[in-house]
């Protein structure tokens, strides 16, 4: 019965599945912090793979599943400032120079928000940061997985005249950043073929 | 089951097994506000110079934005910041030409050190045992402030010293103006292989106390007695960049090297010829090849020179080194004696050089003198001669004022060991005397017995063990640096720079502990130290310079000031002297041979003890870094340890066979290191590389590997006083098999060496 043998292995896959899963759910989310020295705690340090460090990180990266866009310490409203003239530089500075755009820090903010808009609730939690001499623990938005090796530069792409937009969607729409354009291979290539820009592998990958 | 079916199973339940964490390590550290905007993932670079060691090489720092775990007020967080990737040498530096050193590289490592001491220490346990408390910089300060209240009160000045590694520049200035303010004796200065006799012999035949700049990349051949110029001695990457013009980089033109020493070193592997030569008589040698080149008149006999006038019997042409005699007293060949004379005689410009082991005997003034003499025969009155001297900054500063070397430091421990003077407070400067001095000077008892010492340090090393306080300084990276360059350069280099990054920990400059506590004690302290901070200081020693600097000089100071901070320093258009009439040294009786002395009777102890600069730690003090204890000596490939150079007869002698265990035992002491067969080492000879045997020094370097000065003898060069570190004899021993010695040797694999145990 060849039939109900196949069954019977598809079941046992399927059982192994659903108990792996509940596992990985029901481990918690780091290890335990050991408090050896309270007055110097340390992030934890363990990983999974140089890639991933976590196996849960690693089994989403590989099915391509992403859960939407990360809570950040402030709404912070894109559309407001984008609306009122502001240009993605002003604040993201760097970007027409190096691989990355600058994500300014606290003072910053504080430099307009000192007399403008300062009783808005958000903007009384940044000026809480800065009196607390912390910066803004803003969370990534736009990442790759690092197994694929990829590496972005934003300058060249700012000098050949590629728009924000076309990989960060419409400012003007977003609140916090969201991940607006699932930005796989297939994604970067379809622009640098119509562009004829180097679609050679060690363009990107190296 | 199917394959496909198996293979997903075992991949799955792989992944369960292999399951350690999961979650995200999402920082749960807070993140500091930036003190400065930087541009992600721009490099830029920065001017630094050089500390690791004295030839003051200029430096550029690669320094992009990165983010760096620091505490600020007692909270750990993170913070964006420049940090130091890489450090290149400075292309406009004319030491080092845009080359830096494997050891300059590893500066690196200094600053990120996880043994770096990151906040203000005070001793809890008892002294020396490395148990210290952390404390502000407030109750730091205050605590130093009180000690010096206490003292400066007292009548007797002598109740403070300072003991520091040998300081040039505007370090040295302050720390000379803060204890003269308090009239104490001027600082001392260490280091285990101090130059004090070439100084010494320079001033007395050239005129010039310091070590010559070698121009070699216009010479045709070169004649070294002992000097290890390519690695570790004086400005290795200045004579490197020279050594390779000589012999490739000039068409049809090489120039020939010949290196004279007793243990083959990493210079003495690149010479056309090398001469072995008996431990001491390396001056004999020089003053035969002088002779056959006096008396087949290659040169003229008349010429003068003071160097000449040094050397008893030159002027009736050294009747005393007929080639004969020399070969017996130096178990050299009498046709080679006069085929290096034919061959210097020859040469267009030929140089000879002396350093290392020759100097380090009882009679090393004598074959520094003889051997000048021979340079000076060899330059021939050469108006660009190939050994010169780098002319000193035109600054004001107060007078060479300090206690240099062996005698100061053996008098010190005398003195107090004597109870005839014992300061009652000593400050520490990146020193590390314990270390580097024989432990028959005592110097650890003598330490134990001053009330208070304070640390400047950075790390925690068998000195500042002893300290009841610690003040950490900041990495050079982090702090304001200058230095003037002795030699290296034909023109005046002064090296200077801003800090590249600003501080990790919570650390101070230490001019600016002392220029700060200096303020707080007020009165005259106050009044001989009189600027706010460091950099205050060097911009009024350095701006002077501007007037030096010719028509391209900057219309104002304060553009002066922003060009020699931003290009590294500040040098002069090139001069090229031997000012030989401008010196007024005191007269010298004309130096006569006298036989070495070895401490230790030669049927007892049959070899001569012969310790080296390591390739790669010199003199110990860079033991600490991991790169240098990772790379591999260049003649051995041995790495992460210490050994023993044996000639293989001595050893089939002994029965002794590579990296078998031995020990070397003085009159003084013994160490046990493995045996590693070599053979360009005379038989009679058994060398050992200085800087590993670390008691107590960071992770790295502590209990690894043994310390040869531990056990040499106190015994001193005659004219100077200087240690002779080369003068001791020893026994040999073996004392266990391959697996006791547990020699690492890079080249051979390394599969025997388990990993836990060989690499910490």
């Amino acid at each position: 019965m060849p039939a109900l043998n196949r069954l019977k292995n598809w079941l046992i896959v399927a059982l192994l599945c659903a108990s792996g899963w509940i596992v990985i759910e029901a481990l918690p989310a780091g290890p335990p912090q050991e408090s050896i020295d309270t007055s110097r705690q340390r992030p934890a340090q363990t990983v999974f793979t140089p890639a991933h460090s976590s196996v849960r990180g690693a089994i989403s990266d590989f099915l391509n599943w992403r859960s939407g866009p990360p809570a950040q310490p402030i709404a912070f409203p894109h559309k407001t400032h984008v609306a009122r003239g502001l240009q993605c530089q002003v604040c993201h500075t760097g970007v027409d120079q190096g691989p990355d755009a600058a994500i300014p820090s606290v003072k910053f903010c504080m430099s307009c928000h000192l007399v403008i808009a300062k009783d808005k609730p958000e903007v009384k939690k940044v000026a809480a940061y800065q009196a607390r001499g912390e910066d803004i623990p803003w969370v990534r938005v736009y990442n790759y997985s690092a197994s694929a090796h990829v590496k972005f530069n934003h300058a060249p792409h700012i000098r050949a005249g590629v728009a924000c937009s076309n990989c960060h969607g419409d400012m003007l729409q977003q609140t916090t950043a969201v991940r607006a354009v699932d930005l796989n291979m297939g994604y970067c290539l379809s622009c640098h073929t119509q562009r004829k820009a180097s679609i050679d592998c060690t363009t990107c990958h190296y | 089951m199917e394959r496909r079916n198996f293979l997903k199973i075992s991949a799955i339940s792989g992944a369960l097994t292999a399951l350690e964490s999961c979650g995200s390590p999402e920082q749960q550290l807070i993140r500091f506000i930036p003190d400065e905007d930087l541009v992600p993932g721009i490099a830029t670079w920065k001017p630094s110079v050089c500390t690791l060691c004295s030839a003051g090489c200029g430096a550029l720092v690669r320094v992009m934005e990165g983010e760096a775990e620091v505490v600020r007020n007692g909270r750990t967080g993170i913070i964006k910041m420049g940090l130091a990737k890489k450090l290149e040498g400075n292309p406009d530096h004319p030491v080092n030409r845009g080359k830096l050193c494997a050891r300059g590289h590893a500066a690196l490592q200094v600053l990120y050190h996880p043994d770096r001491i990151a906040n203000p220490l005070k001793r809890r346990g008892t002294r020396g045992s490395g148990d210290f408390q952390q404390i502000s910089w407030d109750d730091a300060t205050a605590e130093l402030i009180s000690h010096l209240s206490e003292i400066r009160s007292s009548v007797n000045g002598a109740s403070l010293a300072c003991l520091t590694r040998p300081l040039r520049g505007q370090r040295r200035e302050l720390i000379d103006r803060f204890l003269k303010a308090f009239g104490a004796p001027a600082p001392i200065s260490y280091e285990p292989l101090d130059e004090t006799v070439l100084r010494q012999a320079n001033l007395l035949s050239f005129g010039s106390a310091a070590l010559p700049t070698l121009d070699l990349s216009r010479a045709d051949y070169l004649i070294s007695f002992g000097a290890d110029f390519l690695g570790t001695w004086n400005s290795p990457v200045a004579q490197s960049i020279g050594y390779g013009e000589m012999r490739q980089g000039r068409a049809g033109r090489r120039g020939k090297f010949v290196q004279v020493e007793s243990r083959m070193s990493q210079t003495g592997a690149n010479a056309d010829e090398w001469i072995p030569c008996r431990p001491g008589m390396e001056g004999v040698l020089a003053l035969g090849i002088a002779h056959v080149i006096l008396s087949d008149k290659l040169r003229p006999r008349d010429a003068r020179s003071r160097a000449f006038a040094l050397i008893a019997g030159w002027a009736e042409g050294l009747p005393d080194y007929a080639p004969d005699k020399v070969t017996k007293q130096t178990g050299v060949s009498a046709e080679t004696i006069t085929q290096l004379a034919h061959e210097i005689a020859a040469a267009q410009s030929g140089a000879a050089i002396i350093a290392g082991a020759p100097l380090a005997q009882t009679n090393g003034m004598f074959n520094a003198l003889a051997v000048n003499a021979l340079e000076a025969l060899a330059e021939n009155g050469h108006a660009e001669p190939i050994l010169s001297f780098t002319p000193k900054p035109p600054i004001a500063t107060a007078a060479p004022n300090m206690q240099a070397g062996f005698p100061a430091i053996s008098a010190f421990a005398q003195a107090i060991l004597k109870e005839q003077r014992t300061p009652k407070v000593l400050l520490l400067y990146d020193a590390n005397p314990v270390f580097g001095s024989p432990a028959s000077i005592q110097l650890r008892e003598a330490l134990a017995k001053i009330p208070y010492i304070v640390s400047f340090g950075s790390f925690i090393d068998e000195t500042s063990a002893f300290a009841d306080l610690i003040l950490p300084d900041h990495a050079p990276l982090e702090s304001w640096v200058d230095d003037i360059a002795e030699s290296g350069a034909t023109r005046t280099v002064v090296s200077l720079a801003p800090p590249a990054v600003h501080p990790l920990h919570n650390t101070r400059a230490m001019p600016d502990v002392l220029l700060d506590v200096a303020q707080r004690l007020g009165g005259p302290i106050a009044a001989a130290l009189p600027w706010k901070s460091y950099d205050a200081m060097l911009r009024s020693a350095y701006v002077p310079l501007r007037q030096h600097s010719g028509a391209a000089a900057p219309p104002s100071e304060d553009e002066f000031w922003t060009k020699i901070t931003t290009q590294g320093g500040w040098w002069s258009t090139p001069t090229q002297t031997r000012a030989e009439a401008a010196s007024a040294a005191s007269p010298h009786v004309p130096a006569k041979f006298a036989e070495a002395e070895f401490d230790g009777a030669a049927q007892e102890f049959p070899f001569h003890f012969a310790p080296f600069p390591s390739q790669s730690f010199r003199d110990g003090s860079l033991a600490h870094l991991p790169w240098l204890q990772e790379m591999p000596d260049v003649i051995t490939t041995a790495m992460w340890s210490s050994w023993v150079e044996l000639n293989p007869k001595t050893a089939a002698q002994l029965h002794i066979a590579q990296g078998e265990l031995v020990e070397i035992t003085s009159q003084h002491g013994s160490v046990r290191a493995p045996a590693v067969l070599s053979a360009g080492i005379a038989p009679d000879i058994v060398a050992m590389p200085i800087g590993q045997g670390h008691e107590n020094f960071s992770r790295f370097a502590s209990g690894r590997g043994a310390n040869p000065l531990g056990i040499l003898a106190p015994v001193t060069e005659s004219d100077t006083g200087a240690l002779a570190w080369a003068a001791t004899r020893v026994k040999l021993a073996r004392v266990g098999g391959a697996e006791e010695g547990k020699l690492v040797l890079f080249a051979g694999g390394m599969s025997r060496f388990p990993a836990e145990e060989e690499h910490r």
